[in-house]
């Protein structure tokens, strides 16, 4: 009776672990396809002729999931874009917790990838290392800025703190409270400081009279970006104390505030990273826009300088702007258009301080 | 077996003298008066933070006090409940999915707290009638519950409507203070609130109270008196499972709106530290809750003022200090103590 009692938790627990690692990597991690392997030779660039071999795209999340509906699944379609155009295909790993960075991205390396994209500044260090011990491989670092370049490693970079300030200028100029807050996923991580800086001196830039009130997720990497119920009540704790539009930045955690503001009759929210109102359907009662940061054409377009062999190192910046206003159109003014388009050029003119980098 | 008590005078009476009693009641009373006036205070100084924060404190409790009323009727009949963390997770991406599908948040419910009621029967059917060990039961459930719910997880379905909204209860709703943070809440959470006051009853007062604690401290005493421990614990920790069940149903259609993977974020662990803080009783644990809540309240409002230069970690940190320190001094002093049955397997004989 024992013996049998043990061996059912056993099957049980292998048949349980089983089902959690086959979501990890394996199952969804189908790809475009496109083309099956025999025929991906002639689709390909010329420069890898002599290799039948086709060209492999390789691409680790951070902890937030491939399909977090912000800045892993941007770049895991920039990787998929890339991989259709050359018509090979695309893998992805998941990474459960942070001490797995370096295993990792170490099975792409074992299988042989060309080009291995690591998604998110907490891989930063894991992406260098494995950079320098394999010179052969392309890496692309999202959010990574590159310290001193290495000929292999491109740091996708983008300016947050412009994409924020814009968010944060059309903020003031929405705002009736004259309160607006901002639902952030965690300190730990820079472009997150970059966006909440910029979306703070863009509100007080059009409005002066403006009180910024803004919250970090107090856990660590682990938990920062997929902890909706706490992104939730923190909204509602900032909508409570007369906030009426708010800015959601932190994967799931800053989802879990759109959703909560759309809720409120007469409040905004503002999203993050893409345009959220295709990616959160929940929030569009309230989405008046995005501030994005083109993350998908980034990868894709380093994709495809690796794949042509003609690959800068180093820092790549990447480009940011507002969504479209989708529902929202008719409440933003000419007036704020033309505003909008004036604090725009001004950043282009580098004029305008956004309050990042600090000092 | 009679479940629901008639007024059983004998239980009634099993509560200790009254003397002891007066001394601690004195000294509730003079917490509680301290509480109310510094409470008021900061309300006649800031209403509207007040109210935030008390808002807050009210909703990050629900779920919790959820998850620890869930886990008490499992320890007060002997069955150590680790994979609340699961339940919550399974009926969570039940309730969203369900409540998606046919576009009722009620069904969601149902589903929700229907696949509470199924995992907390395979928790008893593991740890009860294959008398595994229980930790690992428990365990089994939370990794099968995130494997399978990223596994089925269908990142493109969303509610399609708006989730759970507040209630207003009428001219409560306008009481200075409270009237915001207790009555004008969204449904589960005032449910929530019912059950902790019925359930705090029942343990204590109940025929049923008295047998569940029976099987936990003494479970072949029990049986002699003609309690059948192992059907009551299988029902103990199934209807447990319900508990945790609209716990998760809560989560996905009350607290944010939407279902993503993982999204309970080790709440049900912190349910459990709620539990014995609050001593394994309902009202204990809300207060727990409460306090579990207040300080996550009260560090995202340090954050939104901006004034304090506390670091929002430190008053994170908290309640699991004093969690430690509660536990530790009621083990010195001998205070509380686990039911004697507890994570043993109990065999008919």
């Amino acid at each position: 009776m024992t013996a049998f009692n043990k061996r059912f938790a056993i099957v049980f627990a292998v048949l349980a672990i089983f089902a959690a690692a086959c979501t990890g990597s394996d199952e969804p991690a189908a790809t475009t396809a496109a083309a099956p392997a025999t025929t991906a030779p002639a689709e390909a660039p010329a420069d890898d002729m002599d290799d039948a071999e086709p060209f492999k795209i390789g691409l680790v999340t951070d902890t937030g999931k491939v399909d977090d509906k912000s800045f892993n699944q941007s770049a895991w379609e920039g990787a998929q874009e890339a991989a259709a155009a050359l018509g090979v295909e695309a893998n992805y790993i998941e990474t459960e917790e942070a001490k797995d960075y370096d295993n990792n991205i170490g099975l792409f390396v074992e299988d042989g990838a060309n080009v291995i994209i690591t998604v998110g500044f907490g891989l930063g260090d894991a992406t260098i290392a494995a950079a320098q011990a394999n010179p052969d491989i392309f890496f692309i670092g999202v959010d990574q800025f590159q310290g001193e370049a290495l000929p292999n490693l491109a740091g996708l970079i983008f300016p947050e703190d412009q994409s924020g300030f814009l968010a944060g200028a059309l903020a003031g100029m929405l705002t009736e409270t004259n309160i607006v807050g901002a639902v952030l996923g965690t300190d730990l991580v820079p472009p997150v400081v970059a966006f909440k800086e910029g979306w703070e001196h863009g509100a007080r830039y059009t409005n002066p009279d403006v009180e910024t009130i803004s919250t970090y997720h107090p856990g660590g990497l682990d938990v920062a970006f997929g902890d909706p119920d706490w992104g939730a009540a923190t909204a509602r704790q900032a909508l409570d104390q007369g906030a009426d539009i708010i800015f959601g930045a932190g994967g799931a955690t800053g989802n879990g505030a759109l959703i909560e503001i759309a809720s409120q009759d007469g409040a905004f929210c503002v999203g993050v990273d893409t345009d959220q109102w295709n990616t959160v359907p929940e929030a569009q009662p309230c989405l008046v826009t995005s501030a994005m940061k083109l993350i998908t054409p980034g990868v894709a377009d380093l994709v495809a300088q690796a794949a042509s062999g003609d690959f800068a190192g180093g820092n790549y910046l990447g480009e940011v702007g507002l969504a479209p206003f989708h529902d929202f159109d008719d409440i933003v003014t000419d007036d704020m258009r033309a505003t909008l388009d004036d604090v725009l050029a001004g950043l282009n003119a580098g004029e305008i301080d956004t309050g990042w980098p600090p000092g | 077996m009679t479940l629901i008590a008639g007024s059983d005078p004998e239980a009634s009476r099993a509560k200790g003298g009254a003397s002891r009693w007066t001394t601690r009641r004195v000294w509730s009373l003079a917490g509680a008066a301290v509480l109310v006036a510094v409470v008021w205070a900061f309300y006649a100084w800031n209403g509207a933070q007040t109210t935030a924060v008390l808002s807050g404190t009210v909703r990050a409790a629900t779920l919790l006090v959820l998850g620890a009323m869930c886990g008490m009727i499992g320890e007060r009949s002997g069955i150590v409940n680790i994979g609340i963390e699961g339940q919550f997770l399974m009926s969570a991406f039940a309730a969203f999915t369900i409540a998606s599908i046919s576009g009722s948040l009620f069904l969601g419910v149902v589903a929700g707290v229907s696949t509470g009621l199924a995992m907390g029967w395979m928790l008893a059917a593991m740890a009860v009638g294959l008398r595994t060990d229980q930790i690992i039961a428990g365990t089994v459930l939370n990794i099968a519950a995130l494997g399978l719910t990223s596994f089925f997880y269908d990142r493109g379905r969303s509610l399609g409507q708006l989730k759970y909204q507040a209630i207003e209860l009428g001219p409560l709703a306008d009481l200075p203070v409270v009237g915001t943070a207790l009555f004008n809440r969204p449904p589960l959470t005032y449910l929530a609130l019912i059950l902790v006051i019925v359930l705090h009853v029942l343990l204590l007062r109940s025929v049923w109270g008295m047998r569940t604690t029976a099987i936990g401290e003494h479970p072949g005493a029990a049986a002699t008196v003609g309690i059948d421990v192992i059907r009551l614990r299988y029902l103990n920790v199934t209807l447990a499972g319900g508990l945790a069940g609209l716990g998760g149903a809560y989560l996905a259609l009350e607290a944010v709106g939407t279902f993503t993977r993982a999204m309970s974020g080790g709440r049900g662990f912190l349910a459990l530290a709620v539990m014995i803080f609050g001593r394994r009783t309902p009202l204990g644990a809300y207060a727990a809750a409460l306090f579990f809540g207040f300080t996550t309240a009260l560090q995202n409002q340090f954050q939104l003022n901006d004034t304090f230069d506390i670091p929002a970690q430190f008053v994170g940190m908290l309640p699991f200090v004093v969690t430690i320190i509660v536990v530790a001094a009621a083990g010195l002093f001998g205070r509380m103590r686990d039911p004697a049955a507890l994570g043993q397997p109990y065999e008919v004989r």
